[in-house]
């Protein structure tokens, strides 16, 4: 089989944030695969592994992404394309699925994945959207996948109970990070990656209409969330320390 | 004047609290912007919910109704809701964000070539769309946004808005809907785990959220007793839903729930950034943890240092007289 998966370079979200005049300040070192990426890599590479097939990454962003994308292939991905884009744009998850949605145009594939979001916007959009844009059947937020007479089969965590999904192929899915423990990169994989063939696309040679690039969202600032300070700490005796809390919530907090 | 529609979400025959939420807001951005506030309920029993949202000054009322929408399946959802927008012809169109709605939201905005913002926590209109607030960063920092557009989709977390109940004599518009079951682009095999009559997470007063130090079956036990008590809603960290102990549906975090009751007692959680992304709203926070130095404590309102095992029992006790 096939797969497609759509990776994206984030900054770390355990990384020290600071905001000066509403602008985000962040440490670029930082930067990594979406964790909900690298769990659409790591489940691609195990079905891949069982079924037999292909796994190749596919990344909008600058050239510094590239590093992202070997992290993939480190994994064990067979091979990538980098779509590059400008260091500076600002895309909303509506343009990255139009340009992926014309990439995948001419491709063939039997199941293109991705995380279910960004860890750093959490807008969790360009799944649906991509697929909408492709006519695909799709799910999304799925917490484990396999594969049975042809149909991918999705668990996906709803709002009232994990539905199980039967996806006639070619499908998308979106990948929640509960799905698996994305596998370290070994050393012998590093340098395999180093040798795995990495296409490279301009966004600008790919021909796209300006209304297609052009964001009808955006991000015009940033603020510190206030934050919630911390309050009273009690050690000493469990019952007595029981006792306190409990009372406070029903006679200070009402809250019982 | 524009329509303000609100989509009404139903999940196992009840309301979901976060789409009222977002027609009160509705409601009220109508009124002060001179706009008309729309609701339309999609569902197996659509009619039978009527009454209900009619509490929350829609105007108009559209109910489309078919066996299909029993359970969440997303083609036939994107159909009934596009050929509502194709119909009330919405300036903003806005849904509580659940897991059906982030399921079909960036399909129906690329659908519908619409402007969209999911899980915002607060929105206002402008004159050429809504400016909103997204927390983002893992819920560390808040973000401004603007969507442009006459047709504009916005998410809204749950908890953002209180309930404001506002009478009225909507008009009901049934809108005419088929579906063939060979539309159907997947097919929905089984539900597994569905909650039934169990206290909906994101709409519970009172949470109980469990953590990898109370992973054991007395840990277990003890948090189910606390949970009876306070007639909460049990939640769990990840570390805990991910090793099965607990069902993934309770999972509250960056992955899983976003939640805002009035009061949260964690016990025997950390507090990693991830989980603490999804309860830092909630009104009182109470943390048991054995390590003094757990970041929860800075977050927590009331912070009990000590060994759940030994905590819990006297704390359910007191508890219980309270109550009694």
């Amino acid at each position: 089989m096939k797969f497609y998966v759509c990776i994206k370079q984030v900054p770390d979200v355990d990384a020290p944030i600071q905001i000066k005049d509403g602008n985000l300040i962040q440490n670029t070192d930082r930067m990594v695969l979406n964790a909900y990426d690298a769990s659409a890599v790591e489940e691609a590479l195990v079905l891949t592994e069982e079924h037999g097939g292909e796994v190749e990454v596919v990344l909008v962003g600058p050239d510094k992404a590239k590093e992202t994308i070997r992290k993939a292939l480190a994994m064990g991905a067979d091979k990538a394309i980098h779509i590059t884009t400008d260091d500076d744009v600002e895309y909303d998850s509506a343009v990255y699925a139009n340009i992926l949605a014309t990439f995948f145009e001419d491709k063939e594939y039997d199941v293109i994945s991705c995380g279910k979001q960004s860890q750093d916007t959490d807008a969790g959009l360009a799944g649906s959207m991509l697929a909408q844009h492709l006519d695909l059947p799709y799910a999304t937020n799925a917490v484990g996948l396999s594969l049975e007479d042809n149909e991918l089969v999705v668990k996906r965590q709803g709002d009232s109970g994990q539905e199980i999904i039967g996806l006639p192929q070619p499908c998308l899915v979106t990948c929640s990070n509960d799905m698996n423990e994305p596998r370290i990169p070994s050393l012998k994989g590093i340098m395999q990656s180093k040798r795995k063939p990495m296409e490279s696309i301009a966004l600008s040679d790919m021909n796209l209409d300006e209304s297609v690039l052009s964001a009808k969202t955006k991000v015009t600032g940033y603020m510190e969330k206030p934050e919630r300070e911390p309050g009273q700490k009690f050690e000493g005796e469990p019952e007595e320390l029981a006792q306190k809390v409990a009372n406070i919530l029903d006679e200070e907090e009402n809250v019982i | 004047m524009s329509t303000l529609l609100t989509h009404i979400a139903v999940s196992d025959g009840k309301i979901k609290r976060a789409s009222l939420e977002v027609l009160s807001r509705m409601t009220q951005l109508a009124e002060a912007n001179g706009h008309t506030s729309e609701a339309v309920i999609i569902d197996a029993n659509a009619s039978d919910h009527v009454e209900e949202v009619q509490k929350y000054g829609a105007s108009k009322i559209y109910t489309i109704e078919n066996p299909i929408f029993k359970n969440h399946q997303n083609t036939p959802l994107l159909k009934a809701l596009s050929k509502v927008m194709d119909e009330a012809d919405p300036f903003v169109f806005g849904f509580g964000s659940t897991e059906s709605t982030k399921d079909i939201l960036g399909a129906l905005a690329a659908n519908q070539d619409a402007a969209v913002l999911s899980d915002v926590s607060e929105f206002e209109l402008t004159d050429d769309g809504i400016e909103a607030t997204r927390p983002v960063m893992a819920a560390k920092i808040l973000s401004d946004n603007k969507a442009s557009g006459d047709n504009i989709l916005v998410s809204v977390r749950s908890g953002s808005y209180d309930l404001n109940e506002s009478p009225t004599d909507a008009e009901v518009v049934d809108i005419d809907f088929s579906f063939n079951e060979d539309e159907l682009k997947a097919t929905l095999r089984e539900i597994i785990g569905a909650s039934g009559d169990k206290i909906d997470l994101t709409e519970a007063e009172t949470i109980v959220a469990a953590g990898r130090g109370a992973k054991d079956d007395e840990g277990q036990e003890l948090i189910e007793e606390l949970a009876s008590v306070l007639n909460a809603a049990l939640g769990a960290s990840r570390a805990l839903t991910e090793a099965g102990i607990m069902d993934p549906s309770l999972q509250i975090g960056q992955t899983g729930k976003v939640v805002s009751p009035q009061l949260y007692i964690a016990v025997g959680i950390s507090g990693a950034i991830q989980h603490v992304a999804g309860m830092t709203n909630s009104k009182v926070i109470v943390a048991i943890n054995k390590d003094p130095d757990a970041p929860i404590f800075d977050i927590a309102d009331y912070g009990i240092v000590g060994d759940l095992y030994k905590v819990l029992p006297p704390f359910i006790e007191e508890l219980k007289k309270i109550k009694s």
